[in-house]
């Protein structure tokens, strides 16, 4: 799932300041669930946005929607008729989803209110962690389903550092766990420690090609 | 067509005084969809309910609001006149002009009991009908753990014809208090074949818990026997899993012949054929836990058991006695009467051992001189901790623990043998150092909870009173993460999506659910974002200064009211919103109510570590913190957010709440 964090109150009234009204919109997969761009963050950004500029005597008239994936043409084309009501819109989505909407309404500045973050999972109750970095060249079936590249603070792909702290932590974050003792850990569970003697090159990042396309092997 | 609206004012026999009712009347009638608006003195009387019965009947009237007394008191009477009259009970919302208005201020306050009626008007609009239905439950009952609580809860229940599984991980039953068998007479033996011989006790022993999955009335409990997995179906889980004991010695010493636990020295006084009787004995007991029960106990009666047989000498040494349970005192007093010396000490002996012997050091608080002592024995000092598998069962069943490990949350609001979800109980020394007669009670108390749920087979709910709906639901598992009653576990819907199914025989109907909904998907009948942003809007401009304070009916609601019946007065520009908890209230409700023109909005929910629904008022806490936050960044800080924590029987705290947020507004100077 793609992870966000709110933008700055401050940048994003400074986008803002010159519309008098605005849609917000959010998505409502990732951002939802990582609670940072679902229905609900919708009206509380929309509510302080009101307060905000009203309390600078510029008042704001807020419009809100929620699409259920904002980076699919077809359901932003859904709340087409409010996002012609507006100056602008603000969109609580990933990168992607700022992005679809921008391109689906060429004639309305599109803002991004959250700030897209990483690829992860919940750790608990409101916390969310990095898994994947997205490098288009899969390490997982070397490193017991762990992966090194985002999840050591270094991206080692050959065991870890010198650093790695009592108790199996990251020397540049105490409270994050090295990696590289997991990958140990859990290879010596399957029985597959052998791996750790392979040695691997240093990644060929140039399989990330950019901007990144994927078609589909069938139709 | 608008929806016909009833309101109903009572002056309640004359008691408020400083409300025109006159013109509450005349303001209200305006209101649209009010159908008709009708005065009483004596609403909650036969002769008023009747009255107000023949209009609803008369008028056609589909929703009521009362204004009148407090909700606390008269709600449910009137729910009842509402179902009397042809209406569902829900379609009711009260206006507290008594104890929150005319009581609460001097003078006249006519606005208020305006603004609070229209508040009351607007929610009621939005109500639902709730329905009522009896869902099934099974009967079935499963006791983790084979001791004397387990052993004995399940007899019990197979007496009020439960049918009772006990899960045993030992591969035997009866493991109990070693220690005080003698003191308490137990015979085990025969309450184990009373088990065996009971067609309604089935005995899974060498057996694990797995799994659980469910609500009360429905457990799926996957069981690990003999390496192969069964699953079966329970209506509620007991556990009596029980406790266990650790020697509190340094780490240089360890048990041996001379210094031992309470157990061995059991086993010691038991041994007929003992080639040399100890001449001198040390217990030590009360330095880690003050507030030991069983290991006093244990002590007091070993130690005399030990006085009478070998005539030894004994010495105690302890930091306090504490005698409060059964029994106990007595205990004391004769192993005083025999020649037991007791002797105080402000910190723990230091123990060495010597030549065979063991030297107890201590500095005695009376003689206030060292001490020491050679004894041939020492009965060393007992922890009493929770059984090893309490965490994992703890986490499996998904309830909470006490700061010392043991089942039951620390919260004055859990019923003695109640987790904070339906359907689970405790008993005995698995929630803590408890000793028989408080066990006794526990079994029955447990009994009696138990045969209330599932003896029929089923139990009358409120349906859907909290409901995801399974359109917006995105399966975040935020609410199964945050329930703090376990009530909500992902369900398959008919399109085959899977989403939130919020048990209704489970759910408390906190509104915590609701409030963290990131795709406003809970819907809470009555209390959800709708009803509550009706309750603000409609006060409209008049809300501008005023202060909106939203109030937990377990604990700031009912102070609010006391201060009204006391007479300690507060702002009257304070317009209450009640929710059943304060962790219900969210960002939204709160910046909401600022937009809308508020001047200050407070949360008020129970006190720390005494929320009805656990995590409640912690979480309010947060959210008003993140408020404040969010107040910050648009640089509206002049107008305060703020979150007390009171006690239903703390008026005056409320009170105090309420002014210091009113000072606070004019020191900013607004």
């Amino acid at each position: 799932m793609i992870i966000a964090e709110r933008k700055p109150m401050e940048e994003i009234m400074r986008m803002l300041a010159p519309y008098k009204k605005v849609l917000v919109a959010g998505c409502g997969t990732c951002v939802t669930v990582c609670w940072v761009g679902g229905e609900k963050e919708v009206a509380i950004l929309a509510s302080e946005l009101k307060l905000a500029r009203s309390a600078e005597g510029n008042e704001i008239v807020t419009l809100e929607a929620t699409v259920e994936r904002q980076c699919e043409r077809e359901m932003v084309a859904e709340i087409k008729d409010k996002v012609a009501e507006v100056e602008a819109v603000l969109s609580l989505a990933c990168g992607s989803g700022v992005q679809t909407m921008a391109e689906m309404f060429e004639d309305k500045p599109v803002f991004p209110a959250v700030n897209t973050t990483f690829i992860g999972m919940p750790e608990k109750e409101g916390l969310w962690v990095e898994m994947c970095g997205a490098c288009g060249d899969c390490f997982l079936d070397r490193t017991g389903g762990i992966c090194p590249v985002v999840r050591c603070a270094k991206g080692l792909l050959n065991g870890p550092c010198g650093g790695t702290r009592k108790g199996g932590k990251c020397e540049i974050d105490p409270e994050k766990d090295c990696a590289w003792v997991l990958i140990y850990r859990r290879l010596e569970k399957q029985g597959r420690l052998d791996l750790m003697r392979n040695y691997y090159p240093p990644k060929n990042y140039r399989a990330v090609k950019r901007p990144g396309k994927v078609q589909a092997a069938k139709a | 067509m608008e929806t016909k609206i009833g309101v109903f004012l009572c002056n309640c026999g004359g008691a408020i005084k400083n409300i025109d009712f006159d013109a509450v009347v005349k303001n209200v009638a305006e209101f649209p969809g009010v159908t008709c608006v009708n005065l009483s003195s004596n609403l909650c009387l036969e002769e008023g309910k009747e009255k107000m019965i023949s209009c609803i009947k008369g008028e056609n009237i589909e929703k009521v609001v009362v204004a009148a007394c407090s909700p606390e008191f008269q709600e449910h009477i009137f729910r009842e006149v509402l179902e009397k009259a042809g209406l569902n009970g829900h379609l009711l919302s009260m206006a507290n002009i008594r104890e929150q208005c005319s009581w609460a201020h001097d003078g006249d306050v006519t606005v208020k009991a305006v603004e609070l009626v229209k508040m009351a008007i607007n929610r009621v609009r939005l109500l639902q009908p709730v329905e009522k239905k009896e869902l099934p439950v099974n009967r079935e009952v499963l006791v983790v753990g084979g001791g004397f609580s387990a052993i004995n809860t399940a007899l019990q229940l197979s007496r009020v014809g439960l049918r009772t599984t006990i899960l045993e991980k030992e591969t035997a039953l009866g493991d109990g208090p070693r220690e005080l068998e003698s003191f308490y007479g137990f015979d085990t033996g025969s309450v184990i074949s009373a088990v065996e011989g009971d067609e309604n006790i089935e005995v899974l022993t060498s057996a694990q818990m797995m799994t659980v999955e469910g609500k009360i009335g429905d457990f799926s409990v996957r069981i690990r026997k003999n390496g192969e997995e069964i699953l079966r179906k329970y209506g509620a889980i007991v556990l009596a899993t029980g406790y266990q004991t650790e020697l509190a010695l340094d780490s240089e010493l360890k048990s041996g012949l001379n210094i031992m636990s309470q157990e061995q020295f059991c086993r010691m006084l038991g041994n007929s054929s003992l080639e040399t009787e100890p001449k001198s004995i040390g217990f030590m007991f009360d330095f880690s836990d003050e507030n030991s029960r069983f290991p006093t106990l244990a002590t007091l009666n070993n130690a005399l058991t030990a006085k009478k047989k070998w005539g030894s000498e004994i010495y105690i040494f302890y930091k306090s006695v504490k005698v409060d349970s059964e029994g106990m005192e007595k205990l004391y007093q004769e192993a005083r009467d025999c020649g037991v010396v007791f002797l105080k000490s402000e910190v723990p002996p230091r123990i060495t051992v010597e030549d065979g012997l063991v030297n107890i050091k201590a500095k005695d608080v009376f003689l206030g001189e060292d001490i020491i002592l050679a004894c041939d024995v020492l009965v060393a000092e007992e922890l009493y901790l929770p059984a090893e598998e309490t965490g994992n069962l703890s986490s499996l069943l998904n309830i909470r623990r006490d700061s010392g490990g043991f089942y039951q949350d620390e919260n004055v609001h859990l019923y003695p043998v109640g987790s904070e979800r339906k359907g689970i109980f405790f008993i005995g020394g698995c929630r803590g150092d408890l000793d028989l007669g408080r066990v006794l009670t526990d079994i029955s108390s447990v009994v009696m909870n138990v045969y209330e749920l599932l003896s029929s087979g089923k139990i009358m709910v409120e349906i859907e009173r909290v409901k995801a709906d399974p359109q917006k639901c995105v399966a975040c598992l935020t609410c199964i993460r945050v329930c703090p009653h376990g009530a909500i576990q992902l369900v398959r819907v008919d399109s085959g999506k899977e989403v939130a199914g919020i048990s209704d025989l489970a759910c408390y109907a906190c509104g915590i659910c609701a409030a963290i909904c990131p795709a406003k998907a809970i819907k809470f009948q009555g209390y959800g974002d709708d009803e509550i942003l009706a309750q603000i809007e409609a006060l409209g401009e008049s809300l501008h200064g005023r202060n909106v304070a939203f109030c937990c009916e377990h604990s700031a609601y009912p102070a609010a009211d006391l201060a009204g019946k006391l007479s300690l007065h507060y702002p009257e520009n304070l317009r209450i919103i009640q929710v059943p908890c304060a962790g219900q209230v969210d960002v939204f409700h709160i910046l909401k109510a600022l937009e809308k023109g508020a001047a200050a909005v407070l949360v008020l929910g129970c006190e720390d570590g005494a929320c009805h629904h656990i995590t409640g008022n912690t979480r309010a806490k947060e959210r008003v913190k993140y408020c404040d936050m969010l107040l910050k960044e648009v640089k509206e800080e002049s107008r305060p957010v703020a979150m007390f924590n009171l006690s239903p029987n703390a008026p005056h705290k409320f009170v105090r709440a309420v002014n210091e947020i009113t000072k606070r507004i004019e020191e900013s100077g607004r």
